[in-house]
């Protein structure tokens, strides 16, 4: 594969699923810089996954296993080497897109920041409406263990909602 | 709220794009990124390779055009070139390797945990292997008759080699700890069953 084909095929993956990427980075990285730093590290392993990706699994699957690790490991290295790399004069990727943002989407961002990075993982992909099965492909463990964490992780949001719903916090 | 009703505030996210990319913007930082980020083992791996192979080479000249005997110095030769060829096996075993890990994340996981235990190892040997070099250089300089205070400084220089080694191997150690916790998370939390942590 040539550097100009795996190019175009990171474009068109950016184009057809950057609404994937851009939920982990919302829910690994929460000031501006760290999103930046992981939406470029995220791409970064994903153009380096391309010639290995052979069509075995759904593209969004391939997409989710990359992101999430990457996101994980991210996650890892950010907590010690916070100021690791300066981002204050680096040219800015991600843009705000200027429109309102609901309330309840922003708390529910930060309520899945508060798990651990595992479970961040299983929650976002919960969400999205993954089933057992393609969770079990993505995180590499077992259908029955994925289920064990889904209800631990469902149980954990309806109370902290329902905290939300009465006090509104 | 019930959980179909968090599930309808995550998608309300879906038709309405919280960021725009900016293309070149994007471009230009990931041929940036990629250009700056090297390989760690790979260039150590390849370092070590040439330092040896360089280092016998030279000393061999030297032995050679000086039509030297001194039996220290050649065994230093045969151990630095025998150095460099087991890296280029273990380099060559671990990159066959890499294709028996799938990209789940505990496979990834597992990839990464293989690659930190390889570099623990690598660095491990490195710091034992500066003892026979140490030591065949000094017996190689007190035996060709040359002042003791070169011998002196030579194992100055290999304690402190030994030293910086040992750092550079505690780093590495480091990483695969935290690569391990992180996997015994992923494998064993799950076993435990529910809780509310």
């Amino acid at each position: 594969m040539t550097e100009k084909e795996q190019q175009q095929i990171l474009e068109e993956w950016i184009s057809q699923h950057k609404a994937l990427i851009l939920k982990i980075v919302k829910v690994y990285a929460f000031t501006s810089m760290d999103k930046e730093d992981l939406f470029q590290e995220i791409l970064i392993q994903v153009w380096h996954s391309i010639p290995s990706f052979r069509h075995a699994s759904a593209v969004t699957t391939w997409l989710y296993r990359i992101s999430l690790n990457t996101a994980i490991k991210w996650t890892k290295k950010e907590q010690k080497h916070k100021q690791s790399e300066a981002l204050e004069n680096a040219q800015y990727v991600l843009q705000e897109s200027g429109l309102p943002i609901d309330d309840r989407l922003s708390w529910l961002y930060e309520e899945i920041h508060k798990l651990d990075e595992i479970d961040r993982s299983i929650a976002l992909l919960v969400l999205e409406g993954c089933n057992y099965k393609e969770m079990a492909v993505i995180l590499g463990i077992s259908e029955s263990n994925v289920g064990v964490k889904i209800n631990r992780i469902k149980k954990i949001l309806i109370t902290k909602s329902k905290n939300y719903d009465d006090n509104g916090i | 709220m019930e959980f179909e009703e968090l599930q309808q505030i995550w998608d309300s996210q879906n038709d309405r794009p919280l960021y725009v990319i900016d293309q070149k913007a994007l471009h230009n930082r990931i041929q940036t990124k990629m250009k700056r980020a090297g390989n760690i083992t790979n260039f150590s791996e390849l370092l070590l390779i040439l330092v040896n192979l360089s280092a016998a080479s030279f000393v061999l000249a030297i032995n050679v055009f000086s039509q030297s005997l001194n039996i220290y110095m050649y065994l230093m030769v045969a151990w630095m070139f025998g150095t460099a060829l087991y890296l280029l096996a273990r380099r060559m075993q671990r990159i066959k390797g890499n294709t028996r890990f799938d990209r789940s994340m505990l496979g990834d996981l597992n990839y990464a945990i293989s690659l930190a235990t390889y570099q623990v190892r690598l660095s491990q040997l490195m710091r034992w292997n500066i003892l026979p070099i140490g030591a065949l250089s000094i017996f190689g300089v007190l035996s060709g008759e040359k002042p003791i205070w070169v011998a002196g400084i030579i194992l100055i220089f290999f304690v402190v080699a030994y030293f910086a080694s040992n750092w550079e191997h505690g780093i590495y150690e480091s990483r695969k700890r935290e690569l391990k916790i992180l996997q015994d998370k992923l494998k064993n939390e799950i076993s435990q069953g529910p809780s509310m942590s």
